[in-house]
């Protein structure tokens, strides 16, 4: 489906097309670190089925527990992370941050990977105290 | 209890002291976009309880927030990382609230309650139910 989101301040915007069956969670702990969170949301894009339309994300390079290096795109007005994709030119997937997205209500997740390391409330949150708004 | 944490690159370091009894989630818009995910996790670090040992964070001032407050949030300009949230302007702060994720003990901080549960993302509710692989697909 037709995607658009951007971050928090409007400084990066993007669009494109994704698959919300293809929606996951990942648990690693890099993920916990750069998001501050229990976990990430993404959801892949083809790189010819993505465009960004606004201004240009500052890009950091980390070391996966593959040895992989890994591009993670973050406005740097606002800190919002938009995605991760692989160094260098050539074809590439964006793996999006699928809070960013404007439809991201439509994607929910259908695979959790990097379960090793999940933060193990996670499973319990419909048993935890809420509150509709701020108490 | 005493913690300490960094962003991911270890620009950004920082120690002080939190009670995990007040971690939280928030599942408001902001926090959603902001983090790129589904909710946030904090605990509130009373001001004179934090410290910041090494680098400048970047402030990303919001004023989205449905009472209208504006709220300065920190962020490692090398990384992304976001670290905490607080009043914005200069001077001393009441109350930092800082990114569980962030933190080396953040396994003991599990959130007691939930904040802005009226735009938490349904799915959430059967986390346990979604399939999962140890490490990556």
């Amino acid at each position: 489906m037709r995607i658009d989101g951007g971050c928090h301040c409007g400084f990066i915007a993007y669009e494109g097309e994704a698959d919300p069956e293809t929606a996951a969670i990942c648990h690693c702990t890099d993920c916990q670190k750069l998001s501050g969170s229990a976990f990430r949301t993404v959801v892949p894009v083809q790189d010819s089925d993505f465009r960004m339309t606004g201004g240009k994300p500052t890009i950091y390079v980390k070391t996966g527990d593959s040895g992989n290096k890994r591009q993670q795109a973050f406005c740097p007005q606002c800190g919002s992370p938009i995605f991760s994709a692989a160094p260098g030119d050539g074809p590439k997937v964006y793996m999006i941050r699928v809070g960013t997205i404007r439809q991201r209500d439509q994607f929910a997740p259908k695979v959790q990977v990097w379960a090793r390391s999940k933060q193990h409330w996670t499973n319990d949150l419909a048993a935890m105290r809420s509150v509709e708004k701020q108490p | 209890m005493r913690i300490d944490g960094s962003c991911h690159c270890g620009y950004i370091t920082f120690e002080g002291e939190a009670d995990p009894e007040k971690a939280g989630i928030c599942h408001c818009t902001d926090c959603q976009t902001s983090t790129g995910s589904a909710f946030r996790t904090n605990v509130p670090v009373p001001g004179n309880a934090f410290r910041m040992l090494s680098g400048e964070p970047a402030i990303y001032v919001k004023t989205t927030a449905e009472s209208g407050n504006p709220r300065a949030q920190a962020f490692c300009p090398k990384c992304g990382t976001p670290i905490y949230s607080t009043t914005p302007g200069d001077g001393p702060k009441p109350s930092y609230m800082v990114r569980v994720g962030t933190l080396r003990q953040r396994e003991q901080f599990v959130p007691k309650k939930q904040n802005w549960f009226r735009s938490a993302q349904p799915w959430l509710a059967a986390l346990a139910d979604i399939p999962k692989n140890a490490k990556q697909g």
